[in-house]
């Protein structure tokens, strides 16, 4: 009763939210019923089959993939775009009660709290990387949070965990119902030390395992990905599209392909509805500032800044970084000094955004010709009638995302 | 002769972009036409006792301890100290040259002991814009340090720089770091040569003699600018 009553205040927030053009409401209405109902997460879970998603990269993505192939089945909420704390994992929730499936995307320091809140049937774990060092903690300390959550679970609930990461394969390692996944990655940027006894990690010479003398290895994966073929257990098999670029979509829409099929939605039900998804909140959208057409990529973390780099090395001839420090992007730039700039080599470079210097530091170092400019704007006019590719952090993009086409 | 520069395990002192730094000092040699060569030591490797400029990094706790037992190997890192030669340190570098770190669990590591420091576990974590007034003659320093350990001296060694902005060594000595004839160690990554120019060259300047100027306005456009926004 009280719930009902929370989700209409709350749905009612938005609704005025939106209309005084606040905020897009996704927050208020979440705040408002928690604020009434602080368990409305947990009741508003009740009767339905719950998958969360969580990881440094990948999150939205992954989630939205998730969210389109259990659509075929049965009515899904989700809040794939972004809102993945508390209120916005609430808000998803009360958008459509009567739905049966909910597909949520998970801060990887929230996911304890949601591990309890829903009792989830599904918990897709992505990877665990360096992530804004100023304000967010070690990586280890994040897969130890991981490690005592998960070991709460139900014995029920499935873990699709990622075995060529050495944090995630820690914090899952000691489940019963875990499915390994792999996609081939090699190396870890931050896996040098074994995450269970803290010595030196043995990589394999091509950086496809990893092992320690305390025992702690790569496990043999259930589920592998080897270019776009996917196989799994009992011989299954589906070939993956992606209509996102980059390995790492390729990935992330296998990843939801078995997840769906956790959820009765069969291999290729899932790969049909995911090829047909080209852009995720804003990523990979297209923007146009004067007579330029930016096509739109996230970078937050060096991991994520490695991936967008290669994929955009396929793309457009001239492209513009746009790099800020404000909270949202971690304050310290000291991760450009961890990315290989080196694919942007004979490309036409500009850079812009608050610390605009800091990035123009490091490509001077790395012997890439660039330009520095005022804004996206006065690049845009440089670039004329042309494509670009538009790489940016955090809260750059998400001023940015405003102006895609949907 | 060629200067023989050690960027010494990356995998475990380069959490924090310091990596940058030989990447800076290897550019700036290069702009001069000076030859020089870089060896980069992994954890498996020898540590060479006959290099003639060290760099260490920042790191988290378990890299530490793994970094700190293999430079003990074979006393390899103060027999290169012995050697002659200088060293560049940055946070858990600096540190674990010392006397002694703190670690997870409330355990104390011993460090290599070249350095008169010790460190202690502080909180909170010092984490931000780090300024200083250097000691030795060039300008402003600036950097962002992040750093749960605050440092002690335990002789009367000559601190790197005078706080003005940050926390530095901590403990409420109000400095940055530490400078001998061999070793400049510090709390400043960013990477501290990117932001600091200046530095690097009077590094530089103490192993290979008198520099020539490098014309790109760049880097100190950057000092200038992290120092005006960190106030
Ligand atoms: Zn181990």
């Amino acid at each position: 009763m009280l719930l009902s009553f929370a989700t209409a205040l709350g749905k009612f927030g938005g609704f005025l939210s939106r209309l005084t053009k606040r905020g897009s409401g996704v927050m208020v209405s979440g705040r408002i019923i928690l604020k009434i109902v602080p368990h409305a997460v947990s009741k508003l879970s009740q009767g339905k089959s719950v998958v969360l998603i969580s990881g440094t990269n990948g999150k939205s993505t992954t989630t939205a993939l998730i969210y389109k192939s259990l659509s075929t089945k049965k009515p899904t909420v989700s809040n794939y775009t972004g809102a993945n704390l508390f209120a916005g994992i609430a808000t998803a929730l009360i958008d459509n009660r009567k739905a049966e499936f909910a597909a949520l995307e998970v801060d990887e320091m929230v996911l304890p709290w949601a591990i309890q809140q829903t009792q989830p049937k599904v918990i897709v774990l992505l990877n665990l990387g360096r992530d804004q060092l100023d304000r967010l903690s070690e990586v280890r300390v994040v897969a130890a949070k991981w490690k005592s959550a998960l070991a709460t679970l139900s014995p029920a609930c499935k873990v699709l965990a990622d075995a060529d990461d050495p944090f995630v394969t820690w914090a899952a390692r000691d489940l019963v119902n875990v499915i390994w996944f792999t996609s081939g990655t090699t190396g870890h940027m931050d896996a040098s030390t074994c995450p269970e006894c803290g010595v030196v990690l043995n990589w394999s010479a091509d950086k496809s395992t990893y092992s320690c003398e305390c025992g702690f290895r790569k496990p043999s994966p259930e589920w592998i990905l080897r270019e776009n073929v996917l196989t799994g257990p009992n011989n299954q098999k589906a070939s993956i599209v992606s209509a996102i670029p980059g390995k790492a979509a390729l990935s992330n829409a296998a990843r939801a392909v078995i997840t769906a099929s956790l959820f009765g939605v069969s291999l290729a039900d899932s790969s049909a509805v995911i090829s047909k998804v080209s852009s995720v909140d804003g990523r990979f959208g297209l923007l146009k500032i004067s007579l330029t057409n930016f096509r739109l990529l996230l970078s937050k973390n060096p991991a994520s800044w490695r991936e967008t780099l290669a994929t955009s090395a396929s793309g457009p001839q001239s492209l513009l970084l746009v790099v800020n420090a404000q909270t949202q992007d971690g304050k310290d730039t000291s991760w450009l000094w961890d990315v290989d700039f080196s694919p942007l080599k004979g490309r036409t470079v500009f850079v812009t955004g608050d610390r605009r210097l800091d990035v123009s530091a490091r490509l001077t170092v790395a012997e890439i010709d660039h330009q520095i400019t005022e804004n996206e704007s006065s690049a845009a006019k440089i670039i004329g009638n042309n494509d670009a590719d538009l790489i940016a952090s955090y809260t750059a993009f998400h001023r940015l995302a405003k102006g895609v086409k949907r | 002769m060629s200067l023989k520069i050690v960027h010494l395990l990356p995998e475990l002192l380069g959490t924090y972009g310091d990596q940058g730094n030989v990447e800076i000092l290897s550019w700036r040699l290069r702009k001069r036409g000076i030859d020089h060569e870089i060896l980069v030591v992994h954890s498996q490797d020898k540590v060479p006792t006959n290099g003639d400029l060290y760099l260490l990094g920042g790191g988290e706790d378990d890299a530490q301890i793994a970094a700190v037992n293999i430079l003990n190997r074979g006393g390899s890192l103060r027999k290169a100290h012995n050697n002659g030669a200088h060293f560049f340190a940055v946070c858990a570098g600096f540190q674990l040259l010392g006397a002694s770190f703190p670690a997870s669990g409330g355990r104390t590591i011993e460090g290599l002991g070249i350095l008169p420091v010790e460190t202690i576990a502080a909180s909170p974590r010092s984490v931000g814009e780090l300024i200083s007034t250097p000691t030795i003659d060039i300008t402003t320093l600036t950097g962002f340090e992040n750093h749960g350990g605050q440092t002690r001296l335990l002789e009367d060694v000559q601190a790197l720089g005078n706080v003005t902005h940050g926390v530095g060594n901590g403990l409420e000595s109000k400095i940055d770091g530490v400078v001998t004839d061999q070793i400049v160690a510090t709390y400043m990554h960013g990477p501290a040569f990117a932001r600091n120019p200046e530095l690097a060259d009077w590094i530089l300047a103490r192993k290979v003699g008198v520099l020539n100027q490098i014309d790109a306005p760049i880097f100190t456009q950057l000092h200038d600018e992290r120092i005006k926004n960190a106030r």
